[in-house]
C-alpha cells in the first residue's frame, strides 16, 4: 500500500513540549521578519499551508489514509468564519474555533461511510466530497455568495488587538501552528497515535491486537480536519475574503504533495516543505502561463525521483553523517 | 413546466451523454485491467481528442475526417508518452505516488493545452447538419445518433480486437492472469504501454464525438475524466460490460436530475451517485472481480 517511514517503533508515552533542536526552528522563526522583512505575505500563506499539511500528515502519513478532499475542509472552516463574522458579527476568536467544529462535524459525518474505503477508492470518494462542496458553495448564492464568494471578513483580533500587518499576521499564524505542532507531537506518542501507525501498517493486524480501527480512522480524519478548519479560518481572516476558487482540487494536490515531499510519517517535514511549495508556486506565478505545466513536471519529476520525500532523504543521510562523526570521535578520545 | 413532460427529451440526452461517459469509463478499464493503475489523466485524453481536432481543421486546414483521424493519432502518441515517460518510471511506486503522478500529468496536459491551443472553448460542427429529427414528440439532434453509432461501432471494434487479433489476445491473457502471461512470453510492461495506447484513442474518439454538442475547452477533461470513472465504479469495477451499462446509467440518471433539481447542482450529482454506490454496493451493479463484497 503505501510506502511508510515509520518514525520510530518504540515511542514512549512521554509528554513533549519543546526540546533543544525546537529552539533552533523558533529561533529562526522569530528572527526570519528581520532578515527577510519581503517574505512576510508568503511566509503568512505558508503557515497556513503549514497548518493544513501538519493535519493531513496525521492522516496521510500516521495513519496511512488517503484524502484529496482536505481542500473541501479548509474552505468549511474559511466560510464558517467569513458568515459568521460578516452576518452574525461573531467576534474572530468565537468564529477561529466554530470553524474547526465546523470542520471537524463534516468530517465525522462523512467520515463513517467513506472511511471503510481503501486505496484509489477513498482517493476517489474525498474527491468526490471536494467536488461536492464546490458545487454546493456555488450555487447557494445566499448563504455563500456564489462564484465571487464573501468580501470584507474582519482581521482576526484578539481582546481589542488587530492583527492587520503581514508581521503581525506572520506571528499569529506561527503561533497557532507552534500550538498545533505542540498537540500533534504529543497525539502521535499517544496510545492513539501508536494505534495510526498499526493502522497504516495492516489493519486486519491493527484490529486483532484489539484496537478498533473504525474509530482510530474517524478520529483522526475528524482531527485533521479541525486542523484544516483553523487554517480555513486563519486564511478567510488574512485575506479577507472566502470564494470558491481557492478551494478546488489543485489545493488538495497541493497539500498531498506538501506531505509526500515532506515524508510520510515526520510532523516537521510537510511543514518545511509547505513553505517550499508555497515558496515554489509564489516564483512559478511569475512566469503566468507557464506555471502549472511546469509546475505539473515539477511535482512528477519530484514523485519519481524521491518517492519517499525529500526531507526523509536528507534527514537520513544526515542523521547517518552525524553520528558517524560522534562514533568518530568518540573513538579518538579512547584512543587518546 | 410539468417536470414529467420534458422527461422523454431528457433520456435522449442523458442517452448521448451516456453514450461518452461509457467510452471515457472503458479507458479507464482498459488500463486497470492491464496494471491496477487508475489514469487520472483519462479525461485529458477526451479534451485533447476535441481540442486537437479543432486545431487541425482551423490551424491546419485539414477536412474534417483527416483532422479527426490526425487528432486520435496524436492523443494515441500522448498515451504511449504518459505511459512511458510517468507510469513505467513509478511501475513499483505505491497507489499514493501513482495517483499523484497521474493527476500531475493531468495538469500538465490540461496546462499544455490552454497553452498551445488556447483558453477559449472551441466546438466543432456536427457531422451532418443540424435539423434536428422529430420523432413523436421528441426532438433528436442528428449528432447523438453519431454518438451512438460510433460508440456502438467502437464497442463492437474493442470487442473484436480483444477476441480475434493475437494483440488483443495477448493483452487479455495479462490482465486474466499477469504470471501465467508471463510465462508464455507476453511482456506484461509492453500490454501496459498497448493499454493505454487502445485507452488514450478511445478518449480521443470520445473528444471528437462529443464536441460538436458541448464546448469543450482546457479545463473541461478533469470533470468527464471522473464522471466516466464514476460510470465505470457504479457498472462493476474492472469489467467492459460494467463500464458500458455504468455509463449510460449514470448519463440518465444525471440527466433526469435537471428535471427535479436546479441545473447547477447536475454536477454534483454525479458524485452523490458515486458516494452512495460507493457505501451501499462497492463492487457496484454487475459486481466486479477485482472487489470483494465486503471490504476491499
Amino acid at each position: 500500500m503505501i510506502s511508510l517511514i515509520l518514525p520510530d517503533p518504540h515511542l514512549p508515552y512521554r509528554r513533549e513540549f519543546i526540546k533543544k533542536r525546537d529552539f533552533l526552528y523558533l529561533g529562526a522563526l522569530m528572527l526570519l521578519p528581520v532578515i527577510w522583512p519581503d517574505s512576510l505575505f508568503l511566509m503568512v500563506l505558508a503557515g497556513i499551508y503549514a497548518i493544513l499539511s501538519l493535519g493531513l500528515s496525521l492522516f496521510l502519513g500516521y495513519a496511512g489514509q488517503i484524502s484529496l478532499g482536505h481542500a473541501a475542509f479548509f474552505g468549511i472552516g474559511a466560510y464558517t468564519t467569513a458568515i459568521l463574522t460578516t452576518r452574525y458579527g461573531v467576534p474572530p476568536l468565537g468564529a477561529f474555533w466554530a470553524s474547526a467544529v465546523a470542520a471537524a462535524a463534516f468530517a465525522y459525518l462523512i467520515g463513517k461511510p467513506i472511511l471503510k474505503l481503501k486505496g484509489y477508492f477513498l482517493a476517489l470518494a474525498t474527491l468526490g466530497f471536494g467536488e461536492i462542496f464546490l458545487v454546493i458553495v456555488r450555487e447557494s448564492r445566499s448563504l455563500t455568495g456564489g462564484v465571487s464568494g464573501i468580501f470584507g471578513v474582519p482581521w482576526f483580533s484578539l481582546a481589542g488587538f488587530t492583527f492587520d500587518t503581514y508581521l503581525k499576521q506572520y506571528y499569529l499564524v506561527w503561533g497557532v501552528l507552534i500550538g498545533l505542532v505542540l498537540f500533534a507531537k504529543n497525539l502521535v506518542r499517544s496510545k492513539m497515535g501508536r494505534a495510526l501507525l498499526a493502522v497504516a501498517a495492516s489493519e486486519d493486524a491493527a484490529a486483532s491486537v484489539g484496537i478498533n480501527v473504525v474509530r482510530v480512522k474517524v478520529g483522526v480524519f475528524v482531527i485533521s480536519a479541525a486542523f484544516a478548519g483553523f487554517a480555513g479560518s486563519l486564511f478567510a481572516g488574512v485575506m479577507s475574503t472566502a470564494s470558491p476558487g481557492a478551494f478546488g482540487l489543485g489545493l488538495s494536490v497541493l497539500i498531498v504533495m506538501m506531505v509526500i515531499m515532506g515524508g510520510m510519517g515526520t510532523l516537521y517535514g510537510p511543514i518545511f516543505s509547505a513553505v517550499f511549495l508555497t515558496w515554489l508556486t509564489d516564483v512559478l506565478g511569475g512566469y503566468q502561463e507557464y506555471s502549472l505545466p511546469i509546475f505539473g513536471v515539477i511535482l512528477i519529476l519530484l514523485l519519481i525521483f524521491f518517492p519517499d520525500g525529500v526531507g526523509t532523504r536528507l534527514n537520513a543521510r544526515l542523521i547517518y553523517l552525524i553520528s558517524y562523526w560522534g562514533r568518530k570521535r568518540r573513538r579518538e578520545r579512547v584512543e587518546r | 413546466m410539468d417536470p414529467w413532460g420534458l422527461i422523454p427529451q431528457l433520456l435522449i440526452s442523458g442517452i448521448t451523454m451516456g453514450a461518452i461517459y461509457a467510452l471515457v469509463a472503458l479507458g479507464f478499464v482498459t488500463i486497470v485491467k492491464a496494471s491496477q493503475i487508475i489514469n487520472f489523466a483519462q479525461g485529458e485524453f477526451v479534451m485533447l481528442g476535441g481540442v486537437i481536432t479543432f486545431f487541425f481543421i482551423k490551424g491546419a486546414g485539414l477536412s474534417y475526417p483527416l483532422a479527426a483521424l490526425m487528432a486520435v493519432i496524436v492523443v494515441v502518441i500522448i498515451g504511449f508518452l504518459l505511459h512511458v515517460l510517468v507510469i513505467y518510471p513509478l511501475r513499483k511506486a505505491s497507489t499514493l505516488i501513482l495517483i499523484m503522478a497521474t493527476l500531475g500529468a493531468s495538469i500538465v496536459l490540461s496546462n499544455t493545452s490552454a497553452l498551445l491551443f488556447g483558453t477559449l472553448p472551441k466546438t466543432l460542427t456536427s457531422f451532418s447538419g443540424e435539423q434536428p429529427l422529430e420523432i413523436g414528440g421528441v426532438l433528436i439532434v442528428p449528432q447523438s445518433l453519431w454518438v451512438l453509432g460510433a460508440t456502438v461501432c467502437l464497442l463492437l471494434s474493442l470487442h473484436f480486437l480483444s477476441h480475434r487479433t493475437l494483440l488483443g489476445k495477448a493483452m487479455e491473457a495479462s490482465s486474466t492472469d499477469p504470471l501465467g502471461a508471463d510465462l508464455v512470453g507476453i511482456s506484461r510492461n509492453l500490454m501496459v504501454f498497448f493499454a493505454f495506447g487502445v485507452s488514450a484513442a478511445m478518449g480521443s474518439i470520445a473528444g471528437v464525438l462529443v464536441t460538436p454538442l458541448f464546448y469543450t475547452s482546457y479545463s473541461a477533461g478533469t470533470l468527464l475524466g471522473l464522471k466516466g470513472f464514476i460510470a465505470a465504479v457504479l457498472g462493476g469495477w474492472g469489467k467492459n460490460s460494467g463500464a458500458i451499462l455504468g455509463g449510460f446509467a449514470l448519463g440518465i440518471v444525471e440527466s433526469l436530475s435537471v428535471a427535479f433539481i436546479p441545473s447547477g447542482y447536475k454536477d454534483g450529482v454525479a458524485f452523490a451517485v458515486l458516494l452512495l454506490i460507493l457505501y451501499f454496493r462497492p463492487k457496484g451493479i454487475l459486481g466486479s472481480p477485482f472487489i470483494d463484497s465486503r471490504r476491499w
